[in-house]
């Protein structure tokens, strides 16, 4: 790796292009690794509303949807808001391994930042829309516990609840269901706009790409090594693809998960059984999508049996700041993730099939590489503040 | 086999039985040493009675957890013997000579109904190590649970053609190859662990229900407990084996679900001769 710096700067030097300490700590990159570069950008991606929200880009919904992610009224005993774990000031999570609702939860809370592109929602991907995954929530017993009639009642029973509802989506009818889902979507509306920063990755890419070195000399040298890593022969991109770093699937990477003795999580497997058991998916009457071309990934979910004991790809952005690590919170530090990676237990994983996961067998400097890049992909705080 | 028959007339159950209520012959659970401590036997055994499992091909890395097992429920367990001592063997067992003196140790020691699972791919099937495996077993007339492709599968019965193998996996090969080995080897039988296909959705996929009518007393399901979080998921798996077989004529689904485990194995292959 370091060879290759020192060849980048001979080359620097026989070329004629701009040398020194700047030029010298510019990385060699292939075309291929180029490519693949490329690919995790640009950001932000462009806004693309959702189609099975009808509300989705409204500003009275999001404005509407701010001040209900904020509200412990939307709890049962007025404990709890959304915010409650998934804090702004710790980049929409809540630093908590597990985090703790009426009782102590299976996962550790995810940061919503970025939430908007994603197609599967938490990290069982149990909904298949974000306005869907904000009922659930609202509406487990361990968390929220709301039940349709209690929130229709919330709204209807706090003056500037209601007022702000009517000012949104009409006045309320007798169909506390159907408010519910009004107030999820209001949720996602807000939710959309939280979309984290560009960050030093995101200058080293675009200048990469444009060729211009004396910008790309600006990020850490140690990050362009991770980069390489992580595009190369750590095949991390593989998994963690594109802009948000998350290919939006499902993977076991050999991380336990048993809840407690005798109680594991199934993860994806229940995640599925969820989204096709609902009345609040696509395919059902509040997809606001008429053509319900939105729906055609939960219409062919089939259950396997690799579901069991997979969780979603974490995005990447803003990881530095979303500690602790993996479905439930086991790993505190980037450091022990890429550990992980690079002492894989290969006897957790199934013996056949495509073997995309192998121990990375990283030398201390190459960890040190890689965390350096993944740090490099944290943001200033995230738009969409509280109000 | 044949001599096998008429002493499982007792198990078999009247052809009225739905599948809901099939019991399962499951023939493929591991109990490997991760697994010993975060499910107890106690409650592995608890597990397979949950779900409705009646007899069970159990291996595991090291042997102990065999025996562990065989120990709280021999009317339940088979015990196979894998050539691990721990799961780290499955890529180099081939060519280690400690895991042949491993198995005469433990075959000294303690019965057993099988040898596997084990991974075997190609021309390994032929080294030194994998051989005497396989002398082993003509010794003891136990039976071959192979993780292993076509190449290798010929090549075990070329060593042993009287063998008796179950193809872990049904080789997580096609049907139509599948189909090709079945017509070929008598001797042959496979198991469906991990694998999907052939009944994702709750139906039976019209080319796997084809090579299930063909040859309805070659095939049994199996829920490849790999690590120690799939204990639970043997539950699920015999829920969701037991939907996919409503797809089949009720006898074939009795077959597959406990009839073959029950014939390939005999209804006491742990009593002293």
């Amino acid at each position: 790796m370091r060879r290759a710096v020192a060849l980048a700067g001979l080359v620097a030097a026989l070329t004629g292009a701009p040398s020194g300490p700047a030029a010298a700590a510019v990385v060699a990159f292939s075309a291929e690794e180029k490519h693949a570069i490329a690919r995790h950008g640009p950001w932000p991606p462009p806004w693309k509303r959702d189609a099975g929200n009808r509300h989705s880009g409204r500003a009275a919904a999001i404005a509407f949807g701010r001040t209900l992610f904020f509200d412990a009224r939307l709890s049962r005993d007025g404990t709890h808001a959304c915010a409650s774990c998934h804090r702004p000031e710790l980049a929409w999570a809540d630093g908590q391994a597990r985090s703790t609702g009426r009782a102590l939860l299976d996962r550790n809370a995810p940061s919503i930042a970025n939430s908007r592109f994603e197609r599967w929602f938490g990290r069982d991907g149990g909904a298949d829309s974000l306005w869907s995954h904000a009922l659930r929530p609202l509406t487990d017993a361990r968390e929220m516990a709301m039940t349709p009639a209690l929130l229709a009642g919330r709204v209807r029973e706090h003056a500037d609840l209601l007022r702000a509802y009517r000012r949104v989506f009409g006045a309320p009818g007798d169909d506390d269901e159907a408010l519910m889902v009004n107030l999820g979507k209001a949720i996602a509306a807000f939710q959309e706009t939280i979309v984290t920063a560009r960050t030093p990755f995101d200058a080293f890419r675009d200048a990469l790409l444009r060729g211009d070195r004396a910008a790309m000399a600006r990020y850490p040298e140690a990050a362009q090594r991770g980069l390489k890593l992580f595009v190369g022969r750590g095949n991390c991109s593989v998994c963690h693809f594109g802009p948000t770093f998350s290919n939006g699937e499902f993977a076991d990477v050999g991380i336990p998960y048993f809840v407690a003795p005798g109680r594991v999580d199934p993860g994806r497997h229940a995640g599925i059984r969820h989204v096709v058991d609902s009345p609040f998916n696509l395919l059902g009457k509040y997809n606001d999508d008429r053509t319900r071309a939105n729906a055609t990934p939960t219409r062919h979910l089939l259950l396997e049996h690799r579901h069991w004991g997979e969780f979603k790809v974490p995005g990447l952005r803003n990881v530095g700041r979303t500690a602790p690590y993996m479905h439930a919170g086991s790993l505190t530090t980037l450091e022990q993730v890429v550990r992980h990676y690079s002492e894989l237990n290969e006897d957790r994983l199934h013996a056949d099939g495509e073997r995309i996961l192998r121990p990375l067998r990283l030398d201390t400097g190459e960890a040190a590489d890689l965390v350096a890049f993944l740090e490099s992909l944290s943001a200033p705080p995230a738009r969409g503040a509280r109000p | 086999m044949k001599a096998v028959a008429p002493a499982l007339a007792g198990l078999l159950l009247c052809a009225c039985a739905q599948a809901a209520d099939l019991p399962i012959f499951d023939a493929h659970v591991h109990y490997s040493h991760d697994a010993w401590e975060v499910v107890p036997p106690k409650e592995a055994i608890g597990l397979l009675r949950k779900a409705g499992v009646r007899r069970a091909l159990v291996s595991s890395s090291d042997d102990d957890g065999n025996q562990k097992l065989y120990a709280e429920a021999p009317d339940l367990i088979l015990p196979s013997l894998r050539p691990y001592r721990t799961r780290a063997d499955v890529s180099t067992w081939v060519r280690d000579d400690n895991i042949t003196r491993y198995m005469e140790d433990r075959l000294r020691r303690h019965r057993y109904v099988a040898v596997g699972e084990f991974h075997l791919y190609g021309a390994d099937a032929d080294l030194p190590v994998p051989r005497r495996m396989v002398e082993m077993a003509r010794q003891h007339n136990l039976v071959l649970h192979a993780h292993s492709d076509v190449d290798a599968v010929e090549r075990l019965f070329r060593q042993w053609p009287q063998a008796r193998i179950l193809w872990a996996h049904s080789g997580f090969d096609a049907p139509a190859r599948v189909r090709e080995m079945l017509r070929k080897h008598r001797n042959l039988w496979c198991d469906l662990a991990f694998r999907n296909d052939h009944g994702a959705g709750g139906k039976v996929h019209p080319e796997w229900k084809q090579l299930f009518l063909e040859f309805p007393d070659r095939f049994m399901v199996g829920t490849d407990t790999y690590t120690p979080e799939r204990w639970p998921y043997i539950v699920e798996h015999a829920r969701w084996s037991r939907e996919w077989m409503k797809d089949l004529p009720a006898e074939v689904a009795e077959r597959v679900a406990f009839r073959n485990g029950d014939a390939l194995f005999g209804p006491h292959p742990m009593k002293k001769p």
